[in-house]
């Protein structure tokens, strides 16, 4: 460690596990989800009658991560309000002092450094409130996504019984007018929020590599070890 | 604010799309002896329709019995109830001389008329549309002018609160309606529609201009067209979309509608879901080169000569949900997907501006309504990574010429 640094840890090990579950799920879900809104790769057009399943085994992979996406999103609701280690939805709510700092580490960025009046330490409200937009946009991929799926259930019947397309049927059928009135809204809009949250992984990964090099923080390290390392003084 | 509250009302209260297929013993016994009572109250009716009697129709035709119980059985099935009810769908069938329907048609192409009519040989759906009792019906009658003014008053008078309504085609609202008018005295197609259907006993709007607007309320929608279901309320309602409706569905829904005396169970967008609770794409012959990434990737290539999936050409039906992969068209000849032609979804909302491009959704370069379809989504989150990817570029670049900010000042 170096000399003047005290360790600060800032995510546990459930936090970090997470994350990186939520990192390749996300990479495998960009992927196999263009191919099924567009099969950008041909399967071998002269084979006949072989056992491939190119779109079947896309479609699989796709839902797949999807379903250990809804599940971390069900954790990850759970820990923004009863986490034991550091609760996000403290940061979240707009009480002054959380405004104030929303902006305090804004204008650093903004600044480029020349700025910094707040406690690097924790987490900080701009944060926060950005993972906030994040999951918000994970949610909605999360109805649409589910809704689009109860549409290959039209029977009513699902391996694990008819309880789980009548519980789709109640908790996504809202997304259809909230998207637009029909099906294809619901599409395009879970085609469109794809984009949104790319930009948002571009912006996020940017960022947290700016930190590392302008606050000499180790910030990067978070999301591996858990931990970063501040000046004596600070801490 | 208002507006938001029915909005957000609206969004929580409206139906789902599920499909109950099975709804227990007690209640098909219940519903098999009403019908029961009721088939035998229409049997001691007179036929209203006098002039043509089914069993000399299909006779002519040379439908034989055994025919006509697989017809009424397919029919039972079609209509979600059980194998019981056969004898009762085929009494029902018998006995469609004793409805008396009024067929209107507003702004259209008559297509649906047309896949009433226009089949080579006439099959015991297209049979059992000849004997219902119809009383009037612009398109096809010889009257013309204040003659059919007159007999469409009489018919409404003599079966007032009796007769079911059809309706082929949207209803143009722009210009107080004046886009379309009808009949000898220059009534809009509005104040035609909103005449007939008050003394109506159901109404069903046949084919997607009726039911959503269809093609005349495509994008930008010069004339303001919108469905029945956008005007009418209070009436019980059925939509049979489709362009055009399939007679088998039309069909299904008369004879439920002889047998029980009531519309059948309709789903959100009040469509029958016997006929519209399917997916195409669940019951497609298709569905196999689907899975196995098997695409036609331009017309006429080795994989339409193979009967590939129609995905990349843009077929729609996996958001598409209507029985045409089931039923087929023509009494089972075919339909789109058959004939190498992809879904172009024509049974659901708008599906003139969302559904009918022959490419994926993701691909489609094809202008859409209100900035919604017609934009490319791929281009516009693009265009935004982009300008991410800009805006971080730019800062990146400053904060090298800036330099980092050293411990100066704060040591």
């Amino acid at each position: 460690m170096k000399a003047g640094h005290k360790q600060v840890k800032r995510m546990t090990g459930m936090m970090r596990s997470i994350h990186w579950v939520n990192v390749i799920s996300m990479i495998v879900a960009v992927i196999t989800g263009l191919y099924i809104a567009n099969p950008y790769y041909q399967a071998f057009i002269a084979d006949d009658a072989v056992d491939k399943y190119v779109m079947a085994w896309n479609r699989w992979g796709h839902f797949i991560v999807a379903i250990i996406f809804d599940v971390t999103s069900i954790i990850v609701a759970y820990l923004f309000f009863f986490s034991r280690f550091e609760k996000p939805i403290f940061k979240v709510v707009p009480t002054g002092k959380n405004i104030k700092e929303f902006f305090e580490v804004l204008l650093n960025l903004l600044t480029l450094n020349r700025r910094k009046n707040f406690d690097s330490t924790h987490a900080d409200s701009f944060n926060s409130v950005f993972f906030a937009v994040f999951h918000i946009l994970l949610a909605w991929m999360l109805f649409t996504g589910l809704q689009l799926y109860v549409h290959g259930l039209a029977s009513g019947l699902s391996s694990i019984g008819t309880w789980w397309p009548t519980m789709l049927h109640m908790v996504t059928d809202w997304t259809i007018q909230a998207s637009g009135g029909t099906l294809m809204d619901v599409r395009v809009s879970h085609h469109t929020v794809m984009w949104y949250i790319l930009t948002w992984i571009a912006f996020h990964i940017y960022y947290q590599v700016w930190r590392t090099i302008f606050w000499e923080e180790a910030d990067i390290a978070i999301a591996i070890s858990g931990s970063k390392f501040v000046k004596e003084d600070k801490a | 604010m208002t507006d938001r509250i029915e909005g957000v009302k609206k969004l929580f209260t409206s139906k789902s799309a599920r499909v109950e297929t099975n709804r227990g013993d007690a209640h098909y016994e219940k519903l098999f002896q009403s019908c029961l009572a009721r088939v035998e109250e229409l049997k001691s009716q007179t036929p209203i329709n006098k002039r043509l009697d089914i069993s000399d129709v299909l006779e002519t035709q040379g439908v034989n019995r055994r025919d006509f119980m697989k017809w009424a059985s397919a029919v039972t099935g079609m209509l979600m109830l059980p194998a019981s009810f056969t004898p009762l769908v085929a009494d029902a069938a018998l006995l469609m001389n004793r409805a008396p329907v009024i067929w209107l048609e507003l702004s259209d192409c008559a297509g649906n008329s047309e896949a009433l009519l226009r089949s080579d040989g006439p099959k015991i759906d297209e049979i059992v549309l000849d004997i219902i009792s119809l009383e009037f019906h612009e398109t096809l009658q010889a009257a013309s002018g204040h003659q059919a003014e007159k007999q469409l008053e009489d018919a409404i008078h003599t079966f007032k609160d009796k007769y079911l309504l059809f309706v082929e085609g949207a209803i143009p609202m722009g210009m107080n309606g004046q886009f379309g008018t009808i009949g000898a005295s220059g009534e809009t197609m509005y104040d035609h529609l909103m005449r007939v259907a008050k003394h109506s006993a159901a109404i069903v709007a046949v084919g997607s201009c009726a039911t959503f607007g269809g093609v005349p309320a495509a994008s930008p929608n010069p004339t303001g067209a919108v469905g029945v279901m956008d005007v009418i309320k209070g009436k019980p309602l059925i939509n049979i979309p489709a362009c055009p409706a399939n007679p088998a569905n039309m069909v299904g829904v008369i004879i439920h509608y002889i047998l029980t005396g009531q519309v059948p169970e309709l789903d959100s967008l009040l469509r029958p879901k016997f006929a519209f609770g399917y997916r195409i794409h669940d019951n497609c012959e298709r569905r196999a080169h689907f899975d196995a990434g098997e695409y036609v990737e331009e017309w006429g290539d080795e994989g339409a000569k193979n009967n590939f999936c129609l995905y990349k050409v843009g077929c729609k039906g996996p958001m598409t949900f209507n029985n045409c992969s089931i039923v087929r068209y023509n009494e089972g000849v075919n339909w789109p997907v058959g004939v190498g032609r992809g879904c172009i979804g024509c049974s659901e909302p708008d599906f003139w501006d969302k559904y009918a491009y022959e490419r994926p959704m993701a691909d489609a370069n094809i202008k859409a309504p209100t900035g919604g379809v017609e934009k490319t989504v791929d281009e516009f989150g693009l265009g935004l990574l982009t300008a991410a990817g800009i805006g971080i570029g730019i800062h990146a670049a400053a904060s090298i010429v800036a330099g980092k900010k050293e411990d100066r000042g704060e040591a």
